[in-house]
């Protein structure tokens, strides 16, 4: 199994707080990664810096073999490595179908000469194509028949159903999910873990941070467990139950997911 | 009465002009610029020393050529860009919402007083005057029928920038700048380089802003640091949000509506006596309580903007790539006007 995401010694501090203190984690290609840990772990920093949001003090970040700490989010983007953010970030202005409609960057056809111009033959072949594809994404999230209204409008978990369509319509190599299963009932978490498995189906490795162990344990190859800012554990969820340091850290009692179904 | 009608018209379409370019950095990218009408102010310069001939004493000014009128206003939009990709570069680096704002009014109240102040370069508070009916001459106009003239030569300046900014408006381009309004962070997330698109935005609309100023310029034929006082910004504003932000025929109808129907309207009060002021005072009043009873019963405008609308799939036939084509490429392409 190759490391898609290598993450060496990374450090992040702010004023005299240490948010991450070396953290090192892989996240193999084709996996699911799950991120835990209690509140203030320094997971949202981890995510942060990997992504580009905030630039690290130390370390690597390695993505496809490449070193990409210190680039800029779109940058890292462009590469292949989208992340999503703790509440939903639609944009709120546009419709639900403009949403998708962006989430694929088309870097050529941005351009503003180019869009002075007007799209090519090919290009408009291309669009038409585009926008089958952003109809059958809403169509498999149960979001077709708002795509012509304002993402503002959407309920929560609709919300969080846009973002993982953004995600589908973007087709990243990977994607870092953060904490998506926030306020999401758990006949629609069903469905999302439905979606985070068709995102590995369809070529996306993912990485996700979730405080509900449960849906961890379900759909998880790989865990990461961080503790006040350090890993301080890695491996597969049953391992990690017997784990010490993790129980002590994080886990306590736990519940399965089959308690939570019943 | 014809006469006033013209200058009306003339005027409105002008500040069209310039309503359509901040649009696009208010509008589309969501800037609240306070320094637009710092690039409007520098096309009109650059226009007048361009083209009234040299300094004659005791006025002073930089140039003082006399290149023929469209040359002189190509310079001075270029010159207007500039400015502002130096303005923007500094203030769109990590600024934004109201600390941008108070940079740009920041930016714009220095060029005021240096303009003002530096008298060597266009004649301080004096102003620069002197550009009477640009092209008149060589086109043979008189001064009777040169005021039409000049009114064709706005509004087909102005469509010309209707056409383009509508182009742009419904592009991929345009529909990126407004996810960077919606929402920056996830755009970034999503590939897109905000500062870079920004000042693209910014400067474009400065481009625009510095047109408007040139053919105001040729329209008042004199300028100086009075006839821009950054407050005149603020009516662009009211006019872009009653017309419907982010929308250029809202702006058009706003510009009719705020600039062309409340400032003329109001020009036909009662004088009060001893009171010359009331009537300027009043239309601000106004102006005012309109664009507070809009941001609260209507902050949308009256046009709003304009949503990508997606028809049902199974009204264009089950063979959607093939009838789709024509109407689905087309509502992409043309989402946003």
């Amino acid at each position: 199994m190759t490391a898609l995401l290598e993450v060496q010694d990374l450090h992040k501090h702010f004023g005299g707080v240490q948010a991450v203190t070396a953290c090192s984690f892989t996240a193999a290609e084709g996996q699911i990664t799950g991120l835990i840990g209690p509140n203030g772990a320094g997971k949202s920093t981890a995510i942060d810096l990997i992504s580009g949001f905030k630039v690290p003090d130390t370390g690597t970040v390695r993505f496809e073999g490449k070193e990409v700490q210190g680039k800029t989010p779109h940058v890292i983007s462009r590469m292949g490595l989208i992340r999503t953010f703790q509440s939903p970030r639609e944009w709120p202005g546009l419709s639900v179908l403009e949403n998708l409609i962006l989430a694929h960057f088309e870097p050529r056809r941005e351009r503003f000469w180019r869009s002075l111009a007007g799209p090519s033959r090919l290009e408009r072949e291309r669009a038409n194509d585009k926008l089958i594809r952003a109809r059958d994404i809403l169509d498999e999230f149960g979001l077709f028949h708002l795509r012509n209204e304002r993402a503002g409008i959407l309920s929560g978990g609709q919300k969080r159903l846009l973002e993982f369509a953004r995600i589908r319509m973007a087709e990243p190599r990977l994607v870092i999910l953060d904490e998506p299963m926030g306020g999401v009932n758990p006949v629609l978490g069903e469905r999302m873990a439905t979606a985070v498995l068709g995102f590995v189906a369809a070529g996306t490795s993912v990485v996700i941070v979730e405080h509900n162990l449960p849906f961890i344990e379900r759909v998880t190859d790989q865990v990461v467990v961080m503790a006040e800012g350090r890993v301080i554990a890695e491996g597969p969820f049953d391992q990690l139950r017997g784990n010490p340091a993790v129980v002590d850290a994080y886990l306590g009692e736990m519940p399965t997911y089959d308690d939570a179904e019943s | 009465m014809i006469d006033y009608l013209v200058s009306v018209l003339t005027e409105g379409s002008i500040f069209a002009i310039m309503a359509l370019g901040l649009n696009i950095i208010w509008g589309w990218s969501g800037d609240f610029d306070l320094a637009f009408y710092g690039y409007v102010a520098l096309g009109a310069y650059m226009t007048l020393v361009l083209t009234i001939g040299p300094a004659t004493s005791p006025t002073t000014y930089i140039l003082g050529l006399t290149l023929p009128f469209p040359l002189a206003v190509a310079i001075a939009v270029v010159c207007s860009m500039l400015l502002a990709l130096v303005v923007g570069a500094i203030a769109l680096r990590h600024l934004r919402g109201i600390y941008f704002s108070i940079v740009t009014l920041g930016a714009v109240y220095v060029l005021y007083v240096f303009a003002g102040q530096f008298v060597p370069l266009f004649n301080g508070y004096n102003g620069l005057s002197g550009l009477f009916d640009p092209m008149g001459d060589v086109l043979g106009l008189d001064f009777s029928a040169y005021p039409f003239f000049y009114l064709g030569l706005c509004v087909a300046v102005l469509c010309v920038v209707l056409v383009l900014v509508t182009r742009l408006s419904g592009s991929r381009f345009g529909l990126a700048l407004r996810s960077l309004r919606e929402d920056e962070r996830a755009a970034a997330a999503f590939g897109r380089n905000i500062y870079a698109m920004k000042l693209k935005a910014y400067v474009i609309g400065a481009g625009i802003g510095g047109l408007g100023g040139a053919l105001f310029a040729g329209y008042l034929s004199a300028f100086n640091p009075s006839a821009w006082s950054p407050v005149e910004t603020i009516v662009l504003y009211a006019a872009i949000l009653v017309g419907g932000r982010g929308s250029n025929r809202g702006v058009i109808l706003g510009v009719a509506v705020m600039v062309m129907g409340l400032q003329e309207a109001t020009r036909y009060l009662p004088e009060i006596a001893n009171q010359p002021s009331f009537a300027p005072a009043f239309r601000l009043i106004l102006t005012g309580i309109v664009l507070v009873l809009f941001i609260r019963f209507r902050p949308q405008g009256l046009l709003p903007e304009h949503r990508m609308r997606d028809k049902d799939p199974a009204d264009t036939g089950g063979t959607s790539v093939a009838t789709g084509s024509a109407v689905a490429g087309a509502t992409l392409d043309t989402g946003a006007a």
